[in-house]
């Protein structure tokens, strides 16, 4: 059954081939997006960090996407 | 109105879509394979070789869509010149490109068992390249043209003449005799596809939108903490 399955009466090469490259293709794509998002996120938060107290409160009182990032970052660490 | 645009506002609710959608995808993603490959059945001419059905013609769909979004923002940037439409269209672009690519594969690859070849210069498949050039030229600009102000303009001209493709994409079967067959799902009338077939093509297509979605927001968020990055100094 299993056979048959993975035959599919011939076209087995067809159908699965279609599919896989489907998959791999959006998992790489995911893993990229999603790699690039965690680098820029890492980057944002160290040039927050790096800012002096003054500058620092002034960024996240006035920005709530710095401090989501800087709150998230903190608790990946 | 255009307040509901300003990214601190979207940026929250982003993060909460992110987590809803891995919370669900594969769960999704399980039940819409099982009825692709396993339940659903083989057609009477083709036979199991319609399968291919279930992952070309959603990718085919996505590619198309994502084509009209861009170019339908692209003209309400022209017009009301709201920067987070450039962001999307920035965002959508790689997603388009990337559908559009597999729909051409997948393409290929069903058209060895049924039209006897991988390829033919047919003209729905000759307009899905054309689609896809489009995109790299969207992509392109963005990536090679430094002053943002001018990528923006520059790519949008390309995404509103990409848009004469579209309808040319979907009559190009009705208007020159092709390889490629008529859809068989029409929006407005009766399709011609059984509702055994119908349902996994649906489940399937709903499963790639949540993850188009997921790469949406996951590449809308870059863009937003890039512009943030940008102007760090002036907050």
């Amino acid at each position: 059954m299993i056979y048959n399955f993975i035959l599919m009466n011939g076209y087995g090469i067809f159908v699965w081939s279609s599919f896989i490259i489907t998959f791999l293709v959006c998992g790489i794509f995911y893993y990229k997006t999603r790699k690039s998002l965690k680098k820029y996120e890492k980057e944002f938060a160290k040039e927050i960090e790096a800012l002096s107290i003054e500058q620092k409160k002034t960024v996240l009182e006035n920005s709530k996407v710095a401090s989501k990032v800087l709150s998230s970052f903190n608790k990946s660490i | 109105m255009f307040n509901l645009f300003n990214n601190s506002n979207i940026f929250g609710l982003i993060e909460v879509l992110i987590n809803f959608i891995n919370s669900i995808f594969f769960a999704l993603l399980l039940v819409a394979l099982s009825f692709a490959l396993i339940f659903s059945p083989p057609d009477y001419l083709q036979g199991d070789s319609v399968r291919i059905m279930y992952v070309h013609v959603p990718a085919a769909w996505i590619g198309l869509a994502s084509f009209t979004c861009i170019s339908i923002l692209s003209i309400l940037n022209f017009l009301f010149k709201i920067k987070n439409f450039s962001l999307m269209t920035k965002s959508i672009a790689p997603i388009g490109l990337v559908f559009t690519c597999i729909a051409i594969v997948t393409g290929s690859i069903w058209g060895q068992p049924t039209w006897g070849t991988f390829w033919a210069w047919d003209a729905r498949i000759t307009s899905m390249v054309i689609l896809a050039i489009f995109y790299l030229s969207f992509i392109a600009i963005h990536k090679f043209v430094s002053e943002e102000s001018k990528a923006i303009k520059i790519s949008s001209i390309v995404a509103i003449v990409g848009l004469v493709n579209v309808p040319i994409i979907k009559y190009s079967v009705e208007w020159w005799s092709t390889l490629h067959q008529p859809a068989s799902i029409k929006i407005t009338g009766t399709s011609s596809i059984h509702s055994s077939m119908l349902m996994p093509l649906l489940l399937m297509f709903f499963v790639l939108i949540l993850y188009c979605a997921l790469i949406f927001l996951m590449k809308y968020k870059t863009e937003i903490i890039r512009i943030k990055k940008k102007n760090l100094k002036r907050l």
